[in-house]
């Protein structure tokens, strides 16, 4: 179970230095499949904000070749990725990673194609100094047919780590489910919408995390899915659906998302503590308890107010998101979503100074100027370096976050989410 | 040919005469140890200076083998005599009351990682830059790859895996002292005492030898898998590590073994004058 559950650093292997030649094979296959594709969005969209503004039907036609099922596979955490292979491949040519050691493995990194915008993030998840993984990070772009909509969720379990699993594996299809049930298209979505859809499922993740309780599904779990054991599972979940005009957060437990604005952070959810003030209430009014016991936790057990599973809890803790609805601006830098194994022991300010340094530090190299219909091939390549270094970019900024977490003795597991904002100009300037 | 005494002439030595009492480990220990030392001296200035990479790895290689070494003399001594390998008077109480089966718990190797990687880390970190700065140019722990650190992460849980395993073996094990065999025999000898006046230690010697060898046989292959564990989860980092970063590692490991040893002599001392 350990090595499923367990979430790696996911990764694509991209070593400057050619490492040996089947990898760098491999890898320069991989990079000229992201090079075609880039090209096609060059070619019809050529900036991402002039890409809203283009008519539908087009974005139509180019979605159904750059969002079909086939979209190179959804990065999930599974562990590694290609980053380990790549190194694991070199250390049977060098002793102590020695061909390794001037590469700089990305670990990576979303880019993935979209007719408007390209998904740029970067993802960490360690078990750290705990000794059973229970968080789970599901990164899936383009969830959406009606609307470009990428989808960030991270899981932080409890109890045994299958519910965040199912979060995991089944959380993003719901909600793509009802995303598409809608008439209308996401992008004309109001708040209020966005509110429904999310909260329904969240109640769907929830109702299915109970039946696979009730089913006897044979399963390895630590908990070993005993009744009432497994009444006593439950995870987190902080979900991002990034359009290009939103940011729309949907919170269930103490996972949280800071969006970093122009180097200032602003958290888009709020922690379900059972001492926060409204929570208490609600937990009152429903007739259960705070208690304190080693901090505060509905009825001296769990220390948080929502989650997904749980039932031994219901009604007191409940699996309903608040979600919040942001509309993007110029001067959105990153979003960063993250289980408590980071925001434990660092301030959401200091999250977002180091998530914003690591966007920074990696300048992309200058555009050359670009006449249309000519030399295409530069533009390709310009626009693949500016993605490209976006990513590493956010790579930089998960792992460096997660350092950091476990430089400040953080005792959890820790996931982190990095997500580009920038819109391209932005990216070129800074 | 003389030799000036050392873990490696003392181990060739037992392994000559066939005898590897229980002093003799202890005295191979001590060795160890002033070896242990002198490796750490040598990493503490090869981190001060900057060797070539060849140099850096001969290094680590040499104090690689040593750690093999005292696991090749462990498995040794362990053949001879399990129990005092288990329960090992060489080491302090300190020491004592935080083994694993024998030794030292091999999830630690992660923790010792991470305690010396976040120190690093901070210690660049005059500033936020400087944390970037730390986690891409520094030649120490601080500069944790992504790779690197999705593959400690995969070891550390295969590591707190095979630990979970072995814990429960030997839990499997020292149920078993309870088992028919053992609680018929120690009725039995029991009644002989009480009834006949035999003394005990003349009382079926032996049964109660038939039924102690095969235990002490079952608690040698835990321990064999708790060391092989513990050295293929301390190569396994090294691996995954630059020579310089390995360096760093080494020091850390060194360095905590032998204080630890130290301040545990040392407080035993205080407590027997008491």
């Amino acid at each position: 179970m350990m090595a499923g559950i367990c979430c790696g650093v996911v990764g694509e292997g991209e070593a400057s230095a050619a490492i040996e030649p089947s990898a760098s094979r491999t890898l320069k296959r991989r990079k000229m499949e992201l090079l075609t594709y880039k090209f096609i969005a060059d070619v019809a969209v050529p900036t991402p904000v002039a890409a809203a503004a283009t008519a539908p039907v087009k974005r139509q036609k180019l979605e159904l070749e750059l969002c079909p099922s086939k979209t190179p596979s959804p990065r999930e955490c599974e562990g590694g990725g290609s980053v380990e292979s790549c190194e694991a491949r070199a250390n049977k040519d060098a002793k102590y990673n020695l061909a390794c050691e001037n590469s700089t493995p990305v670990l990576v990194a979303g880019k993935e194609g979209s007719q408007v915008e390209d998904s740029k993030y970067g993802v960490t998840s360690v078990c750290g100094r705990r000794r059973d993984m229970e968080d789970a990070v599901s990164v899936h772009p383009c969830i959406s047919k009606q609307e470009a909509g990428h989808f960030y969720g991270v899981f932080d379990g409890h109890g045994c780590s299958h519910v965040a699993m199912k979060c995991k594996d089944r959380l993003h299809e719901i909600v793509k489910e009802e995303l598409e049930s809608e008439k209308a298209a996401s992008s004309s979505y109001s708040s209020a919408q966005w509110k429904e859809t999310m909260e329904r499922s969240f109640t769907r993740m929830d109702e299915e995390v109970q039946a696979w309780n009730d089913s006897d599904e044979i399963s390895n779990c630590r908990c070993e899915l005993q009744t009432p054991q497994c009444d006593a599972v439950g995870s987190t979940a902080v979900v991002a659906v990034v359009t290009p005009e939103k940011i729309v957060v949907s919170n269930c437990g103490d996972s949280r998302a800071v969006l970093c604005r122009n180097g200032v952070a602003v958290p888009l959810s709020s922690d379900h503590k059972p001492d926060r003030p409204d929570e208490l209430l609600r937990i009152e009014a429903a007739g259960g308890r705070v208690i304190y016991w080693d901090g505060p936790r509905v009825l001296g057990m769990l220390a948080m107010s929502r989650a997904i599973g749980d039932n031994y809890l219901k009604p007191y803790v409940i699996p309903e998101p608040e979600v919040t609805t942001t509309d993007r601006t110029e001067d959105d830098e990153c979003l960063i979503l993250a289980s408590d194994g980071l925001w434990d022991v660092v301030s959401n300010d200091t999250a977002c100074g180091v998530a914003r340094m690591c966007l920074r530090a990696r300048k992309p190299p200058p555009s050359p100027p670009r006449s249309p219909g000519s030399d295409d091939a530069a533009a390709r390549v310009v626009a693949d370096s500016v993605a490209e270094s976006s990513n590493k970019a956010c790579s930089d900024a998960s792992i460096l976050l997660t350092k950091l977490a476990l430089a400040r003795h953080s005792t959890d597991n820790v996931s982190v989410v990095v997500v580009d904002l920038r819109r391209e100009r932005q990216r070129r300037l800074s | 040919m003389s030799l000036a005494p050392s873990s490696a002439t003392y181990l060739a030595s037992a392994i000559r005469n066939h005898s590897p009492e229980h002093e003799s480990f202890q005295k191979f220990y001590e060795y160890w140890l002033t070896e242990q030392n002198n490796h750490l001296q040598d990493l503490i200035s090869a981190a001060n200076s900057t060797p070539d990479e060849p140099t850096l790895c001969s290094l680590i290689d040499r104090v690689l083998k040593h750690y093999e070494d005292y696991y090749k003399a462990k498995a040794m001594w362990s053949k001879h005599d399990v129990l005092a390998m288990l329960t090992p008077s060489w080491r302090s109480s300190l020491e004592e009351a935080f083994l694993w089966i024998g030794g030292w718990r091999p999830s630690m190797a992660f923790h010792l990682l991470y305690s010396k990687s976040g120190l690093q880390l901070e210690a660049t970190a005059g500033s936020v830059g400087g944390w970037l700065k730390g986690m891409t140019m520094a030649r120490d722990l601080a500069s944790l790859s992504p790779g690197q650190l999705s593959r400690l992460d995969e070891s550390q849980k295969k590591t707190i895996k095979e630990e979970k395993d072995i814990t429960e073996k030997m839990a499997k094990k020292q149920e078993k002292v309870a088992g028919p065999d053992m609680v018929e025999l120690s009725h039995l000898v029991t009644e002989r005492i009480m009834s006949q006046g035999e003394p005990a230690d003349q009382t079926e010697p032996n049964r109660v030898e038939s039924v102690l060898v095969p235990k002490e046989r079952g608690l040698e292959e835990v321990l064999q898998r708790a060391d092989d564990l513990r050295l293929r989860t301390l190569k396994g980092v090294i691996e995954v590590l630059t020579p310089d970063q390995a360096v760093h590692f080494l020091i850390a490991a060194a360095e905590l073994h032998l204080r630890l040893h130290e301040w545990g002599r040392k407080r035993d001392a205080d407590h027997s004058h008491h």
